[in-house]
């Protein structure tokens, strides 16, 4: 009796000691419903994430990604597209997860670092080679004859950072006269032939239908295009004043929860923050966080003078009143 | 130097027709350039309306997969989200009948609540030729959130309205579906048909007279090993044989356990056995009977007061009732085995059903009027008893147009159109049904066979008034105008055994000790015709 207990103990041990953590592994889905352009971002930093995690836990994560105009996947979470993650465009967007969907806590920006934007990025105007029209600043998208490739404020986050980029350029040369300001951002936006939903749309329009002489584009899909979409076929211009575009990411507390993907989420997004991560976001052409990562990467984003929203236009929730709610500023200037 | 004009006209000229080409070369790089800009400005612009039209192109497609889906079809009338997880759908049968009797009653002799008038010379009211409209069912049926849904059906046939089903449900899975509410009981075959598709114009005495019809209750059924194995088991109220119940009544306290396993082991395959499922349905209930005396809600059905049923023909005429102080008490068990089986034009249903039903009989009045004035109906001691009674049918159809027979209803090739030649799909269909009851229902405790009037009491039934079997053949038609509509003849001759009092004697005899009294009931000639919206 006793020789056999024996026997059962040390099987179940050499059973215990032999089986590989993967037997036990699950399998984990996750969602991140995110913006336009940060496909390829997130291509990479999904199969790393999912290395960094099975070699963690054991278990496979499989990500899945969403992109399209921020407004437009935040109201898609908003009507039941369980992300358990969201990685948009700007703040607003997020804002509304809490407010209108009750998905995340209010505070949702306090629970990471930078304010919940591990990476951040800017505003330049991708311009085709030769600069043939001659466009260095902000002043040469309202000449006549100038075609501006954005996409529409409405839907797009990118579109929303390029027309305050293009305001606070307008209000400092006109020394805050909001008057000017208007007609100047109007003048530009006479300029655009197309408005797209979203800044990958308004890419195609000008990278790959050859339409427009400037693309009003973050900085990492400029670099894209320019080097990765049309090598040598287009320029970057940095203009004399642009916007600090801070994305922000989050876990979508409700979904995640539903799906007991709280840990993996947060965890999903703490990596963003890591050297890893920050050295896959640089290598996307968005600025790191972390400073080594930036250090490292200095060179490759050019010196800006970059204004910030809230210090510029009082925060989000007010920019986004003021210019992009139904009879804002936008609304007020552009013509169809 | 003489001026010389010839010179210098032929020098203006020379310089002129030396000049004139570079003059022109100018011109022509101006225009060059010009036209340079105007093909790219035009170029722009083609591009720019192109774009557009792939931005609106996909603001459609956007705009679609937004856009709720509203199907009109002969399948009904539904809207829906575009994912589909949410829909409503109208649906509707309608049935007009004419009932044609050559011969026949139209309810057991000595029936208490009988017409006054003639009676014929068998002592029955002969059964009446009638139209009427069998069922009025608009449906609602809904679902919500992908896996929640609900069906509402009202009954507007028969001169009240009631909820024929209502019922939520809950589709977790392919292998589990809740299902709670008023609803079709899980146990017979040809009951789980729908009303529109059944074959013949009324259902067989397995169906109609032993099985339940629909019941409160909670059931849970699914498809398992990839649809080859059905299962369904249930918790609901209980209702007589045959027995509908109705939304607001729980006549006795006790539970009925239902269960069914359905296969259709070969249903993947290409072969004649494809076709071809069976299974076995069964309930199980204990009544105390003393639950099923003194009522006083006398708006009910009596076939369902005393928790016992009567039965009727295929002409749906009366033709076996216990008597009015006969009451369940005890267990009542039903089984059920069924097959069918489709192969081209051909299908067969096939179902046998026993109850084994323990009564007793109550005395101080009837107990569904709630007992006499002097006091409150009590079960009559010595009077229990376990009652068997059977019925089983197999049913053939065939289309003669060719269409595939199946479970469900049938899809003529051709619609009936006068313009464009085509007449629907014709079916031929026959059947044979019969219901036996247990001898015992028709004697006292002691053996003897017992009738109102006749001294000799505490018998179930009476064998001058209610016959104790019925064999039916059943021959018929379906014409398919198209899938909602349909037209249906059917020829049903029922032949009885007892029923009837022996000729020449008084109305007022009953049978004897022996029932030589008895006699058989006059067969029932019906002719019983359908017109049929189902949608």
């Amino acid at each position: 009796m006793k020789k056999s207990l024996l026997t059962i103990a040390l099987i179940s041990a050499i059973y215990g000691i032999t089986t590989p953590v993967s037997a036990f592994a699950k399998d984990v889905n996750l969602l991140n419903v995110s913006y336009d352009p940060t496909r390829e971002l997130y291509q990479d930093f999904n199969k790393a994430f999912a290395a960094y995690w099975k070699t963690k836990t054991g278990d496979n994560v499989i990500v899945k990604t969403s992109h399209g105009g921020s407004g437009k996947q935040a109201r898609a979470i908003i009507d039941g597209l369980d992300a358990d993650v969201a990685t948009l465009a700007l703040a607003y967007d997020v804002d509304q997860l809490s407010e209108k969907g009750k998905l995340i806590p209010k505070d949702w920006q306090k629970r990471l670092g930078h304010n919940s934007s591990p990476y951040t990025s800017t505003i330049v105007l991708l311009v085709r080679k030769g600069n043939p029209k001659g466009i260095k600043d902000w002043d040469d998208l309202v000449k006549p004859g100038i075609s501006v490739i954005t996409p529409n404020p409405k839907t797009s986050g990118g579109a929303r950072w390029n027309y305050l980029a293009a305001w606070a350029f307008a209000q400092k040369k006109f020394g805050g006269d909001e008057a000017k300001t208007k007609e100047f951002v109007g003048k530009l936006l006479k300029n655009v032939p197309v408005l797209d939903t979203g800044a990958r749309g308004s890419t195609t329009t000008f990278v790959e239908r050859g339409i427009g002489d400037v693309l009003l584009a973050w900085e990492n899909e400029a670099f894209l295009a320019q080097k990765e979409l049309g090598v040598g076929k287009f320029e970057i211009v940095v203009p004399s004043l642009s916007i600090l575009a801070e994305p922000p990411v989050t876990v979508v507390d409700k979904f995640a929860k539903k799906h007991g993907n709280e840990v993996v989420a947060k965890a999903y997004l703490d990596y963003l923050y890591t050297e890893e991560g920050q050295e896959i976001a640089a290598k996307n052409y968005y600025r790191p966080t972390l400073e080594s990562v930036a250090k490292k990467y200095e060179k490759q984003f050019p010196k800006s003078n970059l204004v910030k929203i809230d210090e510029e236009f009082g925060g989000w929730q007010k920019a986004q009143k003021t210019h992009f709610s139904d009879g804002g500023t936008f609304d007020q200037i552009y013509q169809k | 130097m003489k001026f010389n004009y010839s010179t210098f006209s032929l020098a203006l000229i020379t310089s002129g027709l030396i000049t004139l080409p570079a003059i022109s070369h100018a011109n022509d790089s101006a225009e060059l350039e010009d036209l340079r800009n105007l093909v790219q400005e035009l170029s722009q612009k083609v591009k720019i309306l192109e774009r557009k039209g792939e931005n609106n192109d996909e603001a459609a497609a956007a705009a679609k997969k937004e856009s709720p889906v509203i199907k009109a079809s002969s399948s009904g009338f539904s809207f829906a989200s575009p994912d589909g997880k949410n829909e409503i759908k109208f649906r509707g049968l309608l049935q007009a009948d004419h009932r044609h009797f050559s011969d026949g009653a139209n309810d057991v002799r000595g029936r208490s609540n009988e017409r006054a008038g003639n009676l014929n010379p068998d002592g029955f009211h002969s059964a009446e030729d009638t139209s009427l409209l069998r069922r009025v069912r608009p449906t609602i049926e809904g679902k919500v959130g992908g896996k929640y849904g609900f069906r509402f059906t009202p009954e507007f046939a028969g001169g009240s309205a009631s909820a024929v089903d209502a019922y939520v449900e809950a589709n977790l899975s392919p292998g589990l579906k809740i299902r709670a509410g008023k609803q079709k009981s899980i146990v017979g075959l040809e009951r789980l048909q729908g009303g529109g598709d059944i074959k013949f114009v009324e259902r067989s005495y397995v169906t109609n007279a032993i099985l339940p019809n629909r019941d409160l209750g909670v059931t849970v059924s699914g498809d398992l090993f990839e649809n080859k194995l059905n299962y369904g088991v249930g918790i609901v109220n209980g209702v007589a044989d045959g027995g509908n119940i109705s939304t607001g009544t729980e006549y006795n306290g006790e539970r009925e356990y239902t269960a069914r396993l359905f296969a259709t082991p070969f249903v993947d395959s290409a072969n004649a056995l494809s076709g071809l499922g069976f299974g076995i349905g069964a309930t199980w209930t204990d009544y105390t009977g003393e639950k099923n005396l003194n009522f006083t809600d006398t708006t009910a059905a009596d076939a369902t007061r005393n928790g016992l049923p009567s039965y009727v023909t295929e002409g749906q005429q009366t033709f076996f009732r216990y008597t009015s102080n006969a009451i369940a008490d005890g267990k009542r068990i039903r089984w059920s085995p069924q097959a069918n089986y489709y192969y081209g034009p051909l299908g067969v249903i096939a179902e046998y059903a026993r109850v084994s039903q323990d009564v007793s009989l109550a005395n101080n009045g009837s107990p569904a009027a709630g007992g006499a004035a002097a006091g409150a109906s009590v079960i009559t001691a010595g009077t229990h008893k376990n009652l068997k009674h059977d019925a089983w049918d197999v049913g053939v159809s065939y289309l003669i147009t060719g269409e595939d027979a199946s479970f469900k209803g049938v899809k003529p090739k051709q619609d009936f159109d006068l313009d464009k030649g085509g007449w629907g799909a014709w079916e031929l269909v026959a059947r044979y049904s019969e219901i036996n009851l247990d001898s015992d229902t028709f004697k006292n405790a002691a053996g003897v066979y017992a009738a109102e009037g006749s001294g000799i009491g505490n018998a179930f039934s009476d064998l001058t008034k209610s016959a104790k079997s019925a064999e039916t053949w059943t021959l018929g038609l379906n014409w398919y105008l198209n899938t909602n509509a349909k037209v249906s003849l059917n020829y049903a001759r029922t032949s009885f055994d007892c029923g009837a009092l022996r000729k020449g004697l008084a109305q007022t005899t009953n049978n004897n000790a022996s029932g030589s009294n008895v006699r058989d009931r006059e067969d029932e000639d019906a002719l019983l015709a359908r017109f049929q919206v189902a949608f």
